[in-house]
């Protein structure tokens, strides 16, 4: 099982746009309003020093995974208490990613079908594309539904090029001011930091020497596009419309109107963001599964994924409301941000470079 | 052997499930509502009028007779209720198909719900997940959305696609739901939507616009005609031509100018008393010259652009002065032009905005410009 670097870049670019652009852009309105696009940026630049973080920590340890690492510097207990707040998130991640496709569509499309089928269908999908496919697979999947993912978005953009008014992104700063933007960049920031997973992807590259400017990139490509659909909801609907919109990048693709002809192209943007859902959610499938062998030094990961799977489905469906998926969000930026991708990293590579000392003398 | 079973299960489970038949929908199921209208009637209940397509009355073409011949392209239907919903279940009693909302091209708002106020009804719109933003939205002067509704077009079949249409054909943007959101939500702009009216002869006529008070529930304030709202449509960016008619001495005949590239720009000049300054270009063809003047010369030229400029300049100033006199509300988006260019002076102005509008001091200065004198030098009557 091994990674390329185009496969790292695009796995890293499908997973933070698919869910971001979805989730991110109307948060950041309702904060910062006219200026989001900043707090994007600024975001996007949080994003940037967690992914390098730990790529460089990563890249200390080559072909070793979190779960490894951990417990070479930590000692085999700390260590393996320590990939513990990972797996949780992961989990929880997940769970909530099922949870917010399946409302998404049972919301828009299959109104007359119940949710937890919705969930088990993709589920078992997972299942087969992580079982069948593992970390090449997923990697090979995220190659072709990457590009036609940022396509998509590219398209939409094109296509709404009529419906811009200029005048909706001004005034610039005044009416939020700095401490409005740094507010407003954090959740955005914490979607972009998602990009910790790279703890154990790293391990799997073919060379890994290499990890670093692949990972930035894909970060970097989900910044742009994130920041492109940002931009594109403040000019067509402006700041007071899109502030109030739950899913405002649906809305842009649902507001194309070509000469009265190219309309409710929205079922073909819904089609390709499932491929983006099901490519991250395969992902995530993987790594639980992977790290939880790994950890426990099991060395068949695949039976894993039959607990992983059903934990995820369990996650998903006893979710009970939006409130709670606002709620998990929530705890995502507050505990998991600072604990997995700036805390625990801080302290392994600080201990990294305490234990390299005695051998350099 | 175990091979070839999951084979067939794997079918199987496809077979069920990617035909999607438990959440079946056909589109002889459907009644799919082109437009929606929004009244008060005359118990003072909230009654929604929907246009509904009948697609068998399509099928018969151009060619016209045959099947579908002799019916009518479309029914409308109309019931109460507490809000746009609750009149929906109202009119769902009379339809044996579902309503279906994603076709809706224009929502009519009748002038004694306008009176009203709209503001609590505007939610509906976005929120129903089958709803969408592309709707155009405009008032009834004078009347009831669901007569409106009832006009036998001449064109096309349905009057919600002629009524789109017919603000494209008088030379101003379609004006879409989502700008209408925008504006009623926004710190200063207040929405003009375009308006119709019924003529005596049951055929609908474009009136010009409705002003409505975001600040006081959407309630209807005035109206303004088709002349106004094209120029106030020019200062606010939302026209694209405009046919100008005016005296031109000596002699004080006619000359039309099919003006297009209509640009608009503001000044503001922020004193304790802020002055606005609102320049207006635009360039044409003449278009029809019953003056003694001869276009292709010169100085004759000039003149036709001194007078015809200053004549409109006229215009839109009395058209200026009656919408902060009479109407007192700022349809122009001067103040959001102020919270755009000058947001920290904006902040101070904001709360005393609507006391300051009717005082401002506003000059309009008209340039327009004869790109092309058309098809004849001076006009064909002096030559008889």
């Amino acid at each position: 099982m091994k990674l390329t670097r185009i496969q790292l870049f695009w796995i890293v670019a499908t997973i933070e746009i698919v869910m971001a652009v979805w989730l991110r852009i109307s948060p950041a309105i309702t904060t910062a309003r006219q200026d989001a696009w900043l707090s994007m940026l600024a975001g996007g630049l949080m994003g940037f020093a967690i992914t390098f973080l730990v790529v460089h920590l990563s890249m200390l340890h080559p072909n070793e995974s979190l779960a490894e690492f951990s417990q070479k510097l930590l000692g085999r207990w700390l260590g393996k208490l320590a990939i513990l707040p990972y797996l949780t998130a992961w989990f929880i991640l997940a769970g909530d990613v099922l949870r917010t496709f399946a409302d998404f569509v049972h919301l828009i499309l299959l109104d007359s079908t119940p949710v937890w089928i919705i969930m088990l269908l993709m589920v078992t999908l997972m299942i087969y594309m992580t079982l069948n496919g593992g970390l090449s697979g997923i990697g090979r999947f995220c190659e072709i539904a990457g590009p036609i993912t940022v396509a998509a978005l590219i398209v939409s953009f094109l296509l709404n090029l009529f419906n811009i008014e200029w005048h909706y992104i001004k005034p610039f700063y005044a009416d939020s001011g700095w401490r409005a933007i740094a507010e407003a960049s954090y959740p955005p920031a914490s979607f972009f930091g998602e990009s910790f997973m790279l703890l154990v992807i790293v391990s799997y590259l073919d060379k890994p020497r290499k990890a670093m400017s692949a990972s930035l990139l894909g970060v970097a490509a989900s910044v742009i596009f994130v920041f492109a659909s940002t931009v594109m909801v403040l000019l067509v609907f402006g700041p007071n419309v899109a502030a109030k919109l739950r899913f405002p990048y649906f809305m842009l693709v649902r507001t194309i109107d070509i000469f009265n002809f190219i309309q409710n192209l929205d079922i073909f943007v819904i089609f390709i963001w499932v491929f983006g859902v099901f490519a991250k959610m395969s992902f995530y499938l993987f790594l639980t599964s992977s790290e939880m062998a790994r950890s426990a030094r099991i060395a068949n990961w695949r039976k894993l994924v039959w607990f992983s799977a059903p934990l995820i489905f369990v996650i998903a469906t006893v979710i009970p409301n939006e409130n709670t998926i606002e709620l998990l969000q929530k705890l995502w930026r507050l505990i998991v941000i600072p604990v997995c991708a700036i805390g625990i990293p801080l302290i392994l590579w600080i201990v990294t470079l305490v234990r390299k000392e005695p051998t350099n003398a | 052997m175990n091979r070839t079973l999951n084979v067939c299960l794997i079918i199987l489970l496809l077979v069920s499930v990617t035909t999607g038949c438990w959440n079946l929908r056909e589109p002889d199921q459907l009644a799919f509502i082109i437009a929606a209208g929004l009244d008060l009637n005359d118990e003072g209940q909230l009654e929604i009028a929907s246009q509904i397509a009948v697609p068998a009355a399509l099928s018969g073409g151009e060619n016209g007779g045959g099947g579908g011949g002799g019916k009518k392209s479309f029914v409308v239907v109309s019931g109460t209720g507490k809000n746009v919903m609750d009149a929906g279940q109202n009119l769902q009693a009379q339809l044996p198909r579902i309503l279906f909302y994603a076709h809706r091209q224009t929502i009519l708002i009748g002038e004694r719900l306008a009176k009203n106020g709209v503001g609590s009804l505007t939610d509906m719109f976005i929120r129903n997940p089958k709803s969408e933003m592309r709707s155009s939205i405009l008032v009834v002067k004078g009347g009831l959305a669901k007569d409106v509704l009832s006009v036998e077009p001449t064109f096309d079949p349905y009057i919600s696609t002629i009524l789109v249409r017919e603000q494209i054909a008088v030379g101003m943007k379609p004006y879409y739901y989502r700008q209408f959101l925008s504006d009623a939500l926004s710190q200063a702009m207040q929405p003009l939507l375009p308006a119709v009216a019924l003529t005596p002869g049951n055929r609908y006529r474009y009136a010009g616009s409705a002003i409505l008070n975001k600040d006081d529930n959407l309630k209807l304030v005035g109206y303004l005609n088709a002349k106004e709202s094209a120029y106030a449509n020019w200062i606010i960016g939302r026209q694209t031509g405009l046919s100008i008619t005016a005296p031109v001495s000596p002699g004080n005949e006619e000359l039309s100018l099919n003006a297009k590239s209509l640009s608009k720009k503001l000044q503001v000049d922020l004193q304790d008393q802020p002055r606005i300054t609102v320049m207006l270009k635009g360039a044409g063809i003449i278009t029809e010259n019953n003056t003694s003047l001869n276009p292709t010369k010169n100085n004759d030229l000039k003149r036709i652009e001194k007078e015809l400029s200053q004549a409109t300049q006229e215009a839109v100033q009395a058209l200026v002065d009656k919408v902060q006199k009479q109407y007192n509300t700022d349809i122009f988006g001067f103040g959001e032009f102020i919270h755009r260019e000058y947001p920290n002076r904006w902040k101070t102005l904001r709360p005393k905005w609507n006391a300051m509008f009717p005082r401002l001091r506003i000059t309009v200065k008209v340039e327009l410009k004869c790109k092309d004198p058309g098809q004849t030098n001076s006009a064909i009557d002096s030559m008889l």
